[in-house]
């Protein structure tokens, strides 16, 4: 028996762990790897053909990506920011319940649960300018809601796919914020109360910089989503009407898989995902936290 | 009066969230007239069933969802099969230190990246396997998107399981697979069935990958159905919303089953890529 155990202690020791690992490893270095270097090379081959920079060139150059970037920053920006404040306000409101904390709760995260083309259709039906419940109730209400197209719109189209996004994803702040709010020692608080701080205080200086670590997991979750943001604006407005909502994700998505062109879509990706590296490492500098 | 204020302000926050959704229900079971009824018709209504009858005995939307069915299921299979082993062998065997953690982090770095990245070569690999249009694409898809979830899930529950126990069964007579078959194993499994819903929720709600490997009707998936539908007939309100809510229905049961989990299964991305 005992001899069965020293095996075990000395296959635990040796490089006997690489077959546990193998298939799992493999799999996904052939749809990981294996892929990347494959769009390389497409990036790589000009559209007659041939090894070419071309483009990469053309993306320094064309006005509709460099718009496509422009839209998915000031998207990620306003949706980020939003969220995270509301996700911070209903964490300490929800943390401050004595009662009901467990159905708040509950409710507050049905809309990041729900398949986002659910959640999609579910603010179709809303927006609808002339059906909609939205305009309905702005017409009860006693406004003109004849201009008031939401998504339809040039003008408001973005900011009503900005304000989808908070619906939808507010909540995950919320949760992660709410998980590390219950997280953080109760004493120092205890012990600035006692000093006689403020509420303010105590949030900013007690609380806020307990919860850093979390902030900063939180912001750079969403953040990365953001940046590759897809599925309810392709529901929602298809990235139209015209320009107005696309972003990177659409644009590059329009290029291979509507345009057939994809060694540009290949490049465009590849420049995406160096911005969004780039900015998630701003971003962890920023916070000052590793 | 603060405290009024918090639960007031809770309490619209909590409206808020989930009046969309509520909407969405209603309109699935109104008959037409009542959809647009001015004022709306909030809470009292003939409730029918017309609309589910239409999207799912008549309609394509049992076909959908049998496929998303298949895909989600056996994906998370593949993905618990091929992913546990691999959780237990980095969490038990040594490794020399900078490989287990380049490793780790290697595997998660692949969830990391953003699929609009990995959907171009993709796309042209699958296309040359003659592999479009066909469930077992987005199998093998789904089961490498969730692998890095499902080892970094395992892994955090196999560190809890101390190796003496594993010893100690097998003092007791228990061969090596048998002392984990029949001792670890069951010590894991609520962190095994909450790492298996995290992964039947991600296939079950996947878009993107879903929407450009299977265009055909045979082999869409519920999401990309709905979504072909919406820019088709906006008309059919009624038809879109029932197949939304069937479509939610198993995720918000599911949800509820690993609320414990949430948190951690989200920061390892989890729900949504």
């Amino acid at each position: 028996m005992t001899g069965r155990i020293a095996a075990f202690r000395a296959d635990l020791a040796s490089a006997r762990g690489i077959p546990w690992v193998a298939p799992a490893i493999g799999l996904l270095a052939a749809l990981s790897i294996y892929p990347l270097v494959f769009s390389v090379k497409v990036s790589l081959t000009a559209q007659a053909g041939g090894f070419s920079f071309e483009h990469y060139i053309r993306l320094l150059t064309d006005k509709f990506f460099l718009i496509s970037v422009w839209q998915t920053a000031l998207y990620s920006f306003f949706a980020l920011s939003i969220e995270f404040l509301l996700g911070l306000s209903l964490a300490l409101l929800v943390d401050s319940l004595a009662r009901g904390r467990a159905i708040f709760r509950a409710g507050l995260l049905v809309p990041m649960l729900l398949p986002p083309v659910v959640a999609a259709v579910a603010w179709r039906l809303i927006y609808n300018p002339q059906f909609g419940v939205l305009n309905g109730m702005l017409r009860m209400a006693g406004f003109d809601t004849s201009h008031l197209t939401w998504t339809s719109g040039e003008g408001a189209a973005m900011f009503s796919v900005i304000l989808v996004d908070i619906w939808e994803w507010t909540p995950f702040l919320f949760l992660l914020l709410s998980a590390g709010l219950q997280a953080i020692p109760q004493e120092p608080i205890e012990a600035a109360r006692i000093d006689g701080a403020s509420r303010w205080q105590i949030l900013w200086d007690v609380i806020l910089p307990l919860l850093k670590p979390t902030i900063a997991l939180a912001l750079l979750l969403r953040a990365m989503d953001l940046m590759r943001i897809f599925d309810q604006i392709f529901i929602l407005t298809q990235g139209g009407p015209g320009f107005a909502t696309e972003t990177v994700s659409l644009y590059i998505y329009r290029t291979a898989f509507r345009f057939y062109n994809f060694g540009y879509a290949a490049a465009m990706s590849f420049v995406g995902l160096a911005l969004t590296t780039v900015f998630a490492r701003g971003l962890l500098r920023f916070m000052r936290v590793q | 009066m603060r405290r009024a204020f918090a639960y007031l302000g809770a309490s619209l926050a909590f409206v808020y969230a989930v009046a969309p959704v509520y909407w969405l229900l209603t309109i699935s079971l109104k008959r037409e007239v009542d959809q647009f009824a001015w004022p709306p018709k909030w809470f009292v209504f003939a409730p029918t069933f017309q609309h589910y009858l239409d999207a799912f005995a008549s309609g394509s939307f049992s076909r959908f969802f049998a496929n998303s069915v298949v895909v989600a299921t056996v994906s998370t299979l593949t993905a618990l099969a091929l992913g546990v082993p691999a959780a237990y062998g980095l969490a038990r065997f040594v490794w020399p230190k900078e490989w287990a953690q380049g490793l780790s982090f290697w595997v998660l770095s692949t969830r990391m990246l953003p699929p609009i990245v990995t959907i171009v070569p993709l796309f042209l690999m699958l296309r040359e396997l003659r592999l479009l249009n066909s469930l077992a694409a987005l199998v093998v898809v789904y089961t490498a998107f969730n692998l890095p979830f499902v080892i970094w899930m395992m892994r955090g529950f196999f560190a809890e399981v101390p190796k003496e126990l594993e010893e100690a069964a097998m003092l007791d007579g228990e061969s090596r697979m048998g002392a984990l078959w029949r001792i670890v194993l069951p010590i894991v499994r609520p962190g095994l069935a909450a790492t298996a819903v995290f992964c039947l929720i991600v296939g079950w709600n996947e878009f993107l990958f879903a929407l450009i490997l299977s265009q055909t009707e045979s082999a869409m998936t519920l999401p990309v159905g709905i979504a072909s539908r919406v820019t088709q007939y906006e008309i059919k309100w009624g038809a879109m919303s029932a197949a939304g809510v069937v479509a939610m229905l198993p995720v918000l049961v599911f949800a509820s089953a690993v609320q414990k989990h949430l948190v951690r299964g989200l920061s390892l991305g989890a729900v949504k890529g």
